[in-house]
């Protein structure tokens, strides 16, 4: 087996904390680039209102209305997983690790996303 | 059949130059730890069975050299465990009086659940943030330089707390993965110790409490 193959071994290890640090990794990634293209958008104002309104437009498509319903996840478990870490590194609730993760982070993050990503999802890909 | 007898089996019936290593065989020595299903597990703790798989993958511990085979040199584990001065250093060496160390204190709380590391160097191997740094003590040495910090007998807090302290090797590298809470074969809350010193430091007026 090669070095390399020893090394990637361990993230295969499927325990909570590792889960939610990947997890946490791989959001903050992802809104990394939902930053620059978000900055990209706002940067169209310098070339006028009309400019700015030709580039929203492209994203009243119900194919970026369902990845703006993915950013809320995104969001959502990035957020409440910092808070989970912030808490972590202060010593407070080590032994509650796992129930922080899938109870807090994924699970009540699931009912704040539902509450989001189902109104935006009737109202602009569903009525389209 | 744990899965050390299964790598004597293997040895005796089938490659006699098969080298692993193994001490007292009841999970006292932490000699025998080593990737077992992609998990850093001791050998002679871990039943066969228990594994739930057809095929068993056993690998040398990650982070660590190998030597040979399920054979790794544990001597960068131990090189960050000597930088936070493992070994007591009391107050006062001649002193021939018992120390009361009352039930209220950090130390009586805390020792209990975290002293039992055998220096298998499970967390080392499990550790993420060890596997792209090599400068990071890593869980095992923080939480011996833990409860040393906690002794109140103990007098030598600075020398400890520099490389606890330090950028890039120190507790703060620490992401909280878990991992090495996770695979220690004795139940040490190491990740429970590296955020109690985070803590400590931030907030020095309460070193105390720890």
């Amino acid at each position: 087996m090669s070095a390399f193959a020893v090394q990637v071994r361990k993230y295969r290890q499927q325990f909570s904390g590792m889960t939610a640090h990947v997890v946490q990794r791989a959001t903050g990634l992802l809104l990394l680039i939902y930053l620059f293209l978000h900055v990209h958008t706002i940067r169209q104002l310098r070339d006028g209102p009309a400019a700015f309104n030709a580039a929203l437009a492209t994203f009243h498509s119900p194919s970026f209305k369902l990845l703006e319903i993915a950013l809320l996840g995104t969001v959502i478990l990035h957020a409440l997983n910092g808070v989970r870490i912030m808490l972590l590194d202060l010593g407070i609730g080590h032994e509650r690790q796992r129930r922080m993760f899938w109870g807090y982070t994924v699970g009540f993050g699931a009912l704040i996303f539902l509450a989001g990503a189902v109104p935006m999802f009737l109202n602009s890909v569903w009525k389209q | 059949m744990t899965v050390l007898d299964a790598l004597f089996l293997v040895q005796r019936e089938q490659d006699p130059s098969l080298s692993f290593r193994c001490a007292c065989r009841v999970g006292m020595c932490g000699t025998c730890a080593m990737s077992i299903d992609g998990v850093p597990r001791l050998a002679c703790k871990t039943r066969v069975r228990t594994l739930g798989t057809a095929v068993v993958q056993v690998a040398p511990l990650p982070n660590l050299p190998v030597v040979k085979d399920l054979v790794v040199s544990l001597e960068p584990f131990f090189d960050q465990w000597k930088r936070t001065l493992p070994k007591f250093r009391p107050r006062d060496p001649e002193s021939k009086t018992l120390a009361v160390i009352p039930h209220t204190t950090a130390y009586a709380r805390q020792t209990p659940s975290k002293r039992d590391c055998i220096t298998c160097g499970a967390c080392y191997a499990a550790c993420g943030v060890k596997s792209t740094s090599g400068e990071y003590l890593g869980p095992a040495a923080v939480n011996r330089a833990f409860l040393r910090l906690a002794d109140p007998r103990d007098i030598a807090v600075a020398e400890r707390l520099a490389p606890l302290n330090d950028e890039r090797g120190g507790i703060w590298r620490c992401h909280t993965q878990f991992n090495c809470t996770a695979v220690c074969p004795k139940g040490i809350a190491l990740t429970d110790s590296i955020a109690r010193l985070k803590r400590a430091m931030l907030f020095p007026g309460r070193f105390e409490e720890l």
